[in-house]
């Protein structure tokens, strides 16, 4: 179709205007990834297991729904376009970041990240600038369908790819994984935990528990793992077979009690927002705590999505940004000498415009700043290469933004390869299609 | 109509409201004692015998009559599969003709719920949780007890198609407008219709910014927001071969609508200033400058026509109603009819149901139910009576498909992955609602049992009250994991709803 033709030129271009020296090579993967590349890494790496019980560590995902505006979160204060595009809306006071390196750009904080602030300043978060998917579809549906998935956009489509990127990290463990080694906070079931061998979605842990008014909870167990196991349906087979062992282990665990017990002996030294994403990671650390066998977990943070009156300093992204610092300090101060075992990443679709719109919000853009918190990996930086930004006349096939110079994949691979000692081979296993580039290891 | 009119009139619905108020908050627990009285006395209830036993042939396979029932309904109620055995193809004309069906039962249930009735100029008169709890209230006992039960599909299949969240802005105040004068006017009606009045649905307004689409001067930049959403949800699909240019162009031409925000609260209006009224190339189109508010309906007929359009409504009615696997050559034929048609709604449905795919065994029970389904099928497989009150919508909300809670435009998702953390909620309910241990919702299981003349005996089990919920006789593992159980009496008819069988759809 001549439309993709067009759509893959218009990556290209954007790239090598935008790249400058380095940034180039960081740049091909998007336009060049798939490919035959990746056979061979992939026969070579199918032997290959990761050996999830060798360490404590585990992967926390938080993702922003809807699109955050991650230029007024990490803020370009020193570049005028920005100012300009945004006569509304900018983030004048912004807390400036100490900078890493000599001569790095002098970055703000939005004011409402103020907690994550002494963070960045003991070197345990970092942000990652321009990152994105080569998705020019706009859609949230699609743009966020292709990042659980781990996926890449080709030929105007989504590539279909089996499971999610989380779920083929766990298949490939040496080991059996515990029930509560992949758990989604909230109702819903994350896509990209799909195909992990076990997967427990929870709302809070105190709601965990099968409620037989009349009869005896083994004999209620009994006869649905009966019946879910003789079913045909795996799909449904294996949630039950999730629910049953997950409804074992937190009784085993005497999880609520535990929980309540911490919080007694902590005191509250630590505030989580009365938020879904508060208490979610009030719940998650809970889980880390009691050394349940987490490995991975998903949580999501709704309303990003500022098409309309976004506010600045103050208003209603101020509201979401508020929501996540808070959150996101409180859940590594509750986990304490913990949080060098627990990364977390916060991830979203996609960036927004850089100008403001006439309703003073912002329209769907390409690439956004992420954020990588705890664990092992080195922070009191801003990694990756600033891109500009540059007048949009709209009229294009793909709606723009900030530049992706960092394929979301890439940066993802890097992280778990850090969390979880994974050897490189596994990138086009975890990643169908990648060619796999460093990240972390950048100048900032 | 003077202002000082206005405000007298204001205060005196004000005080009105607020007699209503205390009258219906002293006197509830009587009223819903008669009402389900009356609704039982108007046909809610389990008949003295049902005769169809949900078995054809071997047993092995899902019965057709019974497949239908549970894709053009929330599910059999008692009675229902022997009155379409007994009509053959009239009950789905029936069911296609809404109006034609006595629906006074169910009217009964739901017309407690006095804010739904106001007009939207006067519903900011309730407190939000009154309209949250109210609105879900009636969704729920609408699915449970109307007879109309294809319109009801179709209602909620329109509620995730246009899906508007009360949680955003005024939405709350506006979506029980959206929902009567938009959804359930043409829910079997044109789809033209229904897109044009979302289009001008104050609520839409809100939800998608396009009440905030203005373009007043040189450099102004639209919002893009309802625009996006109205091509890539709304009609054409994701990958329908609109641009951003497209998108864009859209939102120039939907610019200027704007919403009363003080008297006539809600109502929209069209501010020729805040519209931009140049000349617009949308998909190939031109339309011409100087449109005004007329733009809208030119960017509606260029979408009906677009076959995009006509693929993609064609391709989510054949997958709601027949398969998430629609056969392309069904969706191709739908996607004919509606071109045929200008957007005709029920010759889709006729041809849908009447297809090879639907009725395929391999099509029969492969749907996976939605929290929403499931507790709605549950509730009217045992007769049960309720006022779908506070516990029932907590239930709903536990499970994640809280009514007009779903936070973006593309509404709860039709897959099964999503949903399948939601299984030990639903034991826990199925389990509840057979202990009769939900509050406001009891069940008559000896009734029924008589009604199928059934005992929990093995034999009877499995080969009435089993088929009876499922529509076949259990296969050699379902038989097994029944006869090995502890449980007994309504604990193992609890499993039944638990099972994977009762899952699907």
């Amino acid at each position: 179709m001549p439309e993709n033709t067009k759509n893959s030129k218009d990556i290209k271009n954007t790239k090598d205007t935008a790249g400058k020296g380095k940034q180039q090579a960081q740049s091909q993967p998007l336009s060049e990834s798939g490919g035959q590349q990746t056979r061979p890494g992939g026969r070579a790496a199918a032997a290959l297991t990761v050996d999830f019980a060798a360490s404590e560590h585990c992967l926390v995902v938080i993702f922003l729904r809807g699109g955050a505006d991650t230029l007024n979160m990490l803020v370009p204060s020193f570049d005028d376009d920005y100012h300009r595009f945004r006569p509304t809306i900018a983030i004048g006071k912004s807390l400036p970041l100490p900078a890493s390196a000599p001569g790095a750009l002098a970055y703000g904080l939005h004011p409402q990240l103020a907690p994550l602030l002494p963070l960045y300043e003991s070197g345990e978060l970092s942000f990652v600038q321009a990152v994105g998917t080569d998705n020019l579809s706009g859609s949230h549906f699609e743009a966020q369908d292709q990042m659980e998935h781990g996926s890449t956009f080709k030929g105007g489509h989504v590539e279909p790819v089996s499971g999610g990127y989380l779920g083929r990290l766990l298949a490939l463990s040496s080991g059996p994984l515990g029930p509560l080694s992949a758990v989604s906070m909230g109702t819903n079931v994350a896509e990209s935990l799909r195909g992990a061998p076990s997967i427990a979605a929870l709302s809070g842990i105190d709601e965990v528990v099968l409620e037989a008014p009349t009869a005896e909870t083994a004999a209620v167990s009994a006869t649905l793992a009966k019946l879910y196991g003789a079913c045909s349906n795996k799909e449904l087979a294996g949630a039950a077979t999730s629910t049953l062992q997950m409804l074992e282990r937190i009784k085993a665990l005497g999880l609520r009690q535990q929980q309540e017990n911490l919080r007694k002996l902590k005191g509250a030294n630590w505030q989580y927002p009365d938020s879904e994403l508060g208490q979610g990671l009030r719940d998650l650390c809970g889980l880390i705590k009691a050394r349940v066998g987490l490995k991975v977990a998903c949580i999501d943070s709704d309303g990003w999505d500022t098409h309309f009156v976004q506010g600045n300093e103050e208003g209603l992204q101020a509201g979401f940004i508020r929501d996540l610092g808070n959150s996101l300090r409180a859940f590594q101060d509750d986990l304490g000498p913990l949080r060098k075992q627990v990364t977390t990443v916060v991830l979203t679709e996609f960036g927004r415009r850089v100008y403001q719109n006439s309703s003073l919000g912002t329209d769907h853009g390409r690439g956004f700043a992420a954020i990588i918190c705890g664990g092992a990996i080195k922070g009191g930086r801003v990694v990756g290469v600033y891109p500009g930004l540059k007048e949009d006349p709209s009229l294009t096939l793909a709606p723009t933004g900030l530049s992706v110079l960092i394929d979301y994949r890439d940066l993802l691979f890097d992280v778990m390869k850090q969390t979880f000692s994974i050897d490189e081979r596994l990138a086009a296993v975890v990643f169908p299609g990648i060619r796999y580039k460093q990240i972390l290891s950048l100048p900032g | 109509m003077s202002d000082s009119k206005t405000v007298r009139e204001e205060i005196s619905r004000r005080r009105m409201l607020y007699v209503l108020a205390c009258f219906y908050g002293a006197s509830l627990t009587g009223c819903e004692l008669v009402r389900s009285s009356i609704s039982q006395n108007l046909g809610h209830r389990i008949p003295d015998s049902i005769k169809s036993s949900g078995i054809v042939g071997s047993g092995r396979e899902v019965d057709l009559d019974f497949h239908t029932l549970s894709r053009i309904s929330f599910g059999p109620f008692p009675g229902d599969l022997d009155r379409l055995k007994a009509m053959g193809a009239s009950y789905l004309e029936e069911q296609l003709h809404p109006d034609s069906i006595d629906d006074k039962a169910a009217d009964v249930r739901v017309r407690r719920f006095e804010s739904l009735e106001f007009d939207m100029h006067n519903m900011h008169e309730f407190k939000k949780e009154v309209l949250r709890s109210d609105m879900a209230r009636f969704t729920m006992l609408k699915a449970i007890y109307s007879r109309r039960q294809l319109l009801e599909c179709l209602v909620e299949f329109w509620s995730d198609h246009f899906n508007i969240s009360i949680d955003k802005g005024d939405c709350i105040y506006l979506k029980p407008a959206d929902q009567n004068n938009v959804i359930r006017k043409h829910a079997l009606g044109n789809f033209r219709d229904l897109v044009l009045g979302s289009a001008r649905s104050p609520a839409m307004l809100i939800y998608l910014d396009g009440k905030d689409n203005h373009v007043s001067k040189a450099g102004d930049r639209p919002n893009e927001n309802y625009a996006r959403e109205l091509l890539e949800l709304h009609t054409m699909g994701v990958y329908g071969g609109y641009t951003q240019q497209d998108v864009y162009e859209v939102a120039r031409a939907l610019s200027g609508f704007k919403l009363h925000d003080r008297y006539r609260r809600g109502e929209v209006y069209f501010d020729r200033s805040c519209h931009d009224d140049g000349p617009k190339k949308i998909l190939g189109h031109v339309i011409a400058g100087g449109g005004g508010e007329g733009d809208l309906e030119q960017v509606i007929d260029i979408l009906m026509k677009h076959p995009s359009t006509a693929h993609y409504v064609a391709y989510k009615l054949s997958r709601y109603f027949v398969s998430d696997n629609p056969d392309p050559q069904l969706v191709k034929e739908l996607a004919d009819t509606f071109k045929e048609t200008k957007g005709e709604i029920k010759p889709m449905l006729r041809q849908a149901l009447a297809s090879d795919q639907f009725k395929s065994s391999l099509s029969r029970a492969t749907k996976f139910k939605r929290p929403f389904r499931f507790m709605v099928s549950s509730i009217r497989a045992l007769a049960g009576d309720t006022n779908a009150g506070a516990p029932l919508v907590r239930y709903l909300e536990r499970m994640g498909q809280p009514v007009f809670q779903y936070p973006t435009p593309d509404g709860y998702p039709m897959e099964s992955q999503p949903w399948m953390g939601t299984l030990l909620w639903r034991w826990n309910f199925a389990m509840a609602l057979c202990a009769n241990k939900i509050e406001s919702l009891s069940v008559d299981l000896p009734r029924l049992g008589e009604a199928l003349n059934a005992d929990y005996s093995p034999p009877k089990f499995q080969n009435k009250i089993f088929p009876y919920l499922v529509g076949r006789l259990p296969d050699e593992g379902e038989r097994q994991a029944f006869s090995e159980s502890k449980l007994k009496e309504q604990e193992l008819l609890a499993m039944i709803l638990c099972s994977p069988a009762f899952q699907m759809h």
